[in-house]
């Protein structure tokens, strides 16, 4: 029977043998892969399938008073790729029809690779708030760019551009390092956060909770019907995002123009103007500002390069961060503290001869003011007066009056890192040098080491104005919902009561009634109005000589080596309403160059604001 | 030389009260027909779950045509004595090498290399049916030396000859189909020659020729090669598929996700599935448990071909059933290491169950073959 092959008879038992491991071999990695490893690729494929996304919150608003939008939302396009398809190709084919600059292409190249480390099925935004024409370019041409699509998507906007932009702040792309703390929370590293002004402060209230979907997809990431969805993921697909909180804020935003549009002749200025009775905002001024628009996700190297070398430094809070010597505003402290100590005479009168010399060192005034009481010395800002009551006080008793009005410490606003500026005393001296009594002379004129923010200011004379209560500046009015629907009430709130006796007070008001409203006074020709009485105080704060160096880029009224200018004061003089701080940093005399810009503001704000 | 008389279909004259016809059923080699069967079921089965419903199901129908015509040739093979084939031998490979002369010169490429021949309607690899005329080649070289060992002058063009399209394979260039036919003759060498010493040496020659045809290779099989070595260097590119491969077999563990439950295969991450990774499909939708049941199928039809060679009438019909098991089994062996990541990705069909004509013919004309020797084993 056996005639074809005795060979293969005989090396039958090596060819079993040989199918045995060849089959075998196959079998066992069989059982390596789907019995030992099943569970892991089960997951792998179901990855491969079952994708994520997150569905955008829409960012809460931030509105005025009056319920005028200061930051809003609006529909963009942006550009989503998807890492893992976007070749070199495809992204020359975007370039060379989307006309992308070199700037944007290296963003573009940057954020694809960071996707691609992430996730590099996952989309991720490219190009964020494009124009309709590139947009509908891409949609054109979507078989030359494959897995490139626009999303019409809400994104940040200022409506009235760089309005209050210090207290609305920009949004920007978050870093790596808040990418790692906010990872579980879903954002993208895309994303823009708040990253100044309320933007920032109340990012938790503003933003909401993303929305998720699961969806399926084909290799290609195309999405799979519903149907077919339905039965490859289990438990829920979508999860709704929850929109953001809406802000109010106490900010008045027609005030708030007025008075940028009376410093825009101003190379460098703060305004802070607050309710007497409340301490509510109503306008906080700071220039030179930035566009939050430009910010928010258009700001260009140029651009930026520009803004941070300017030497105005557009991003530090004049209202709030910067402190300045503030000059004469700060005489009533040596008034009050030599008044309540019985240290001063209403009718006390000392002679001005232009110049006061203690320990070897000649200390000026403005000028040569003859005799003067007290109340004539506060309306010519007469320097040799308070050097006087000074040297009776003491730098430690002058400190402790202007601790009870709120300066050397916060003001409590939390806001563009509110600074708590500096009230000098013997001990502080002590810590580096000898003390000497030149510090308490100049202290008594709110120079030498005195330091205060514009807002510690405005809030001590809204304080003097009501009689006594220092409040804690008040900026967001109440969180509302999207409906309008009010979810936290903010009140107004006291941060100290101050036991100035109301006469000494009242002598001080006299002293700033007649600096604005009597001839000779330092506000007199500036700042006063015949729309609505005014009263304030004039200062003049010295700064280090600085002398323009010549390579600087030359700013326009732009003089750093000039005092800076400042008006403290509020309207109406009889019952009053607002407070008003006005800063020209480098202006020159207070009364005639900050005078006028807080006349302009109140009148308006009589006018226009408060009917 | 009685064995190339040739008789053809002359099947002796009818005993009494036993008609040809249940002669002929009672002598047809069922198992093997049945082995055959179950296997081109399955691997309809299988290429139907994987498209139907999606832009690739007009494959099944065109599978289900080609299978009739399988079916039509195998039955044809079997019919008619493998000794008039094993006669035609030569003709066949002149053939066979005028086509793949053809495929080289003016044939349409598939994938960056030229397989493919159209004539009119009719297109088809002849790479994949030249594998019959080599093996009907070598099986009557085997029989013509069964006797006195021959001489040189008259063994050496022989050999030429039959490895001539090897090499025409190999430029077209189609790697898989070379080597997997390189195999095949090695196999049949092995098994079926009295003398093993000279295959010894020509294995040693070629093991000391890898180096040189590394070299020779193009940047594309290289970097394939490269790919199955270390899959996850990169695995969007050349890695992907046996990335996904791997994933599809992993994910059906042990009783398989169902009847075209496979994402892998449905929603296309295993590209091209239906031609070289029909395995992958299997194996994620039946699991463990059904990649036994169709390896066990595989095994047993390749050890009954051996069975059927070892009971053959004559020398010629041995080699040929060695040459088909061999063709079976190195076809499936490479096929399954390859979707299991154990073998670089190649063009190498799973017999019965890859979607397309030409492999499909072959295999069935090749057990057609076996049949035919299985039905004349007591003597036709």
């Amino acid at each position: 029977m056996i005639q074809g092959s005795p060979e293969l008879v005989r090396r039958m038992r090596w060819v079993l043998l040989f199918l045995l491991v060849a089959f075998g071999g196959l079998v066992v990695r069989l059982w390596q892969l789907q019995v030992l490893r099943g569970d892991r690729y089960r997951h792998e494929t179901v990855e491969n399938v079952v994708h994520e996304r997150y569905l955008p919150s829409i960012r809460g608003r931030i509105l005025d008073r009056n319920l005028v939008p200061l930051a809003d939302n609006r529909p963009a396009f942006n550009i989503y790729a998807t890492p893992r398809s976007f070749t070199p190709i495809i992204a020359a084919q975007l370039r060379r029809l989307l006309g992308l600059s070199d700037e944007e292409m290296e963003q573009v190249n940057a954020r694809i690779e960071s996707g691609r480390k992430r996730a590099s099925r996952q989309p991720v935004l490219i190009l964020e708030d494009q124009e309709r024409a590139r947009a509908a370019r891409v949609e054109q041409e979507r078989f030359r760019l494959p897995d490139v699509e626009v999303r019409h998507e809400p994104y940040r906007y200022y409506p009235q551009g760089d309005l209050a932009a210090h207290v609305v702040g920009y949004m920007s792309q978050m870093t790596a390092v808040e990418l790692a703390r906010n990872e579980d929370e879903g954002i993208a590293p895309d994303e823009l956060v708040g990253r100044y002004g309320l933007e920032a402060e109340k990012e938790h209230v503003l933003r909401g909770k993303k929305g998720k979907e699961r969806y399926a997809v084909d290799a290609r990431g195309h999405r799979l019907d519903e149907a077919t969805a339905r039965g490859l993921i289990k438990g829920d697909r979508i999860v709704e995002p929850v929109a953001g909180y809406s802000l109010v804020l106490t900010l008045d935003a027609q005030l708030q123009k007025l008075a940028e549009k009376a410093v825009s002749n101003h190379a460098a200025a703060a305004v802070a103007i607050v309710e007497v009775k409340t301490g509510r905002v109503l306008a906080l001024v700071s220039k030179p500002s930035f566009d939050p628009n430009v910010m928010t996700g258009h700001l260009t190297k140029a651009e930026a390069y520009r803004l941070n070398n300017d030497k105005r430094k557009p991003f530090i809070d004049k209202t709030l961060r910067a402190q300045y010597p503030p000059g004469s505003t700060y005489k009533f402290v040596s008034t009050i503290a030599a008044l309540e100590d019985g240290l001063a005479q209403e009718d006390e009168e000392v002679a001005c001869t232009g110049s006061y010399e203690r320990s070897g060192t000649r200390f000026r005034c403005t000028a040569s003011h003859g005799k003067l009481d007290l109340v004539e010395a506060v309306q010519h800002s007469c320097n040799i007066y308070f050097w006087t009551l000074a040297e009776r006080i003491g730098i430690d008793r002058m400190a402790e009056v202007a601790n009870e009005y709120g300066f050397g410490s916060r003001t409590g606003i939390g806001l563009n890192g509110d600074s708590p500026g500096r009230v000098p005393t013997r001990e502080w001296y002590e810590g580096f040098t000898r003390f000497k009594v030149g510090y308490t002379i100049n202290s008594a004129t709110g120079q030498g080491d005195v330091e205060v923010t514009v807002m510690q200011l405005v809030m001590a004379y809204a304080a003097l104005a009501n009689g006594g209560t220092l409040y804690v500046p008040q900026i967001v009015d109440r969180v509302v919902r999207a409906d309008g629907g009010t979810v936290i009430p903010y009140a107004p709130q006291v941060k100290q009561t101050i036991s100035t006796p109301p006469y000494v007070v009242d002598l001080w008001k006299r002293g700033m009634w007649k600096a604005v409203n009597e001839l000779g006074g330092t506000g007199y020709e500036h700042a006063r109005s015949d729309v609505v009485s005014i009263m304030g105080k004039t200062g003049t704060a010295q700064v280090k000589a600085k002398r323009a160096r010549k390579d600087e880029p030359e700013i326009k009224n732009w003089h750093p080596w000039v005092d800076h200018a400042w008006f403290a004061g509020w309207a109406p003089a009889e019952d009053p309403e607002v407070a008003i701080v006005v800063l020209i940093e480098h202006g020159g005399s207070g009364g005639k160059v900050a005078g006028p810009v807080a006349r302009t503001i109140l009148e308006g704000w009589w006018k226009d604001v408060k009917p | 030389m009685s064995y190339l008389s040739g008789r053809g279909f002359d099947l002796p004259r009818a005993q009494v009260g036993v008609s040809r016809w249940r002669r002929f059923r009672a002598s047809v080699d069922w198992p093997l027909v049945l082995a055959v069967l179950a296997i081109a079921a399955i691997g309809l089965f299988n290429l139907y779950s994987a498209t139907h419903g999606t832009r690739h199901a007009g494959k099944f129908d065109q599978q289900v045509r080609w299978m009739f015509v399988g079916g039509v040739a195998f039955l044809v093979a079997t019919v008619i004595d493998y000794r008039a084939i094993v006669r035609l031998s030569w003709i066949a490979l002149a053939i066979a090498v005028m086509a793949l002369i053809v495929v080289d010169v003016v044939g349409r490429g598939a994938k960056g290399s030229e397989r493919w021949i159209q004539i009119g309607a009719l297109g088809g690899q002849p790479s994949e049916l030249t594998k019959l005329a080599v093996i009907v080649v070598l099986a009557r070289i085997m029989q013509e030396t069964s006797g006195a060992s021959p001489s040189w002058q008259w063994i050496v063009p022989r050999v030429v000859a039959a490895v001539v399209p090897v090499v025409l394979i190999a430029l077209q260039p189609d790697l898989g189909t070379a080597s997997l036919l390189t195999l095949v003759m090695l196999t049949i060498g092995f098994l079926a020659m009295r003398d093993l010493w000279p295959m010894v040496y020509t294995l040693f020659l070629m093991v000391l020729a890898v180096p040189i045809l590394w070299e020779t290779m193009h940047a594309y099989q290289k970097t394939r090669v490269l790919a199955f070595l270390d899959p996850s260097a990169d695995p969007t590119g050349s890695g992907w598929h046996t990335r996904q491969s791997i994933f599809a077999v992993g994910s059906g563990k042990i009783t398989g996700k169902g009847f075209q439950e496979g994402t892998q295969n449905q929603f296309d991450f295993l590209p091209e599935h239906w031609t070289d990774f029909p395995f992958s499909v299997w194996a994620e939708e039946w699991g463990f448990l059904g990649s036994l049941v169709l390896l066990g199928l595989f095994a047993f039809l390749i050890i009954w071909i051996l069975n059927v060679a070892m009971n053959a009438r004559d020398r010629m019909g041995a080699v040929l059933c060695i040459g088909v098991a061999a063709m079976t089994f190195w076809h499936v062996v490479v096929n399954v290491a390859m979707v299991l990541g154990m073998a670089p990705v190649v063009g190498v069909t799973l017999p019965f169950i890859s979607y397309g004509g030409s492999s499909l013919l072959t295999f069935f004309l090749g057990t057609g073959m076996v049949a035919s020797v299985s039905l004349r084993k007591h003597g036709y």
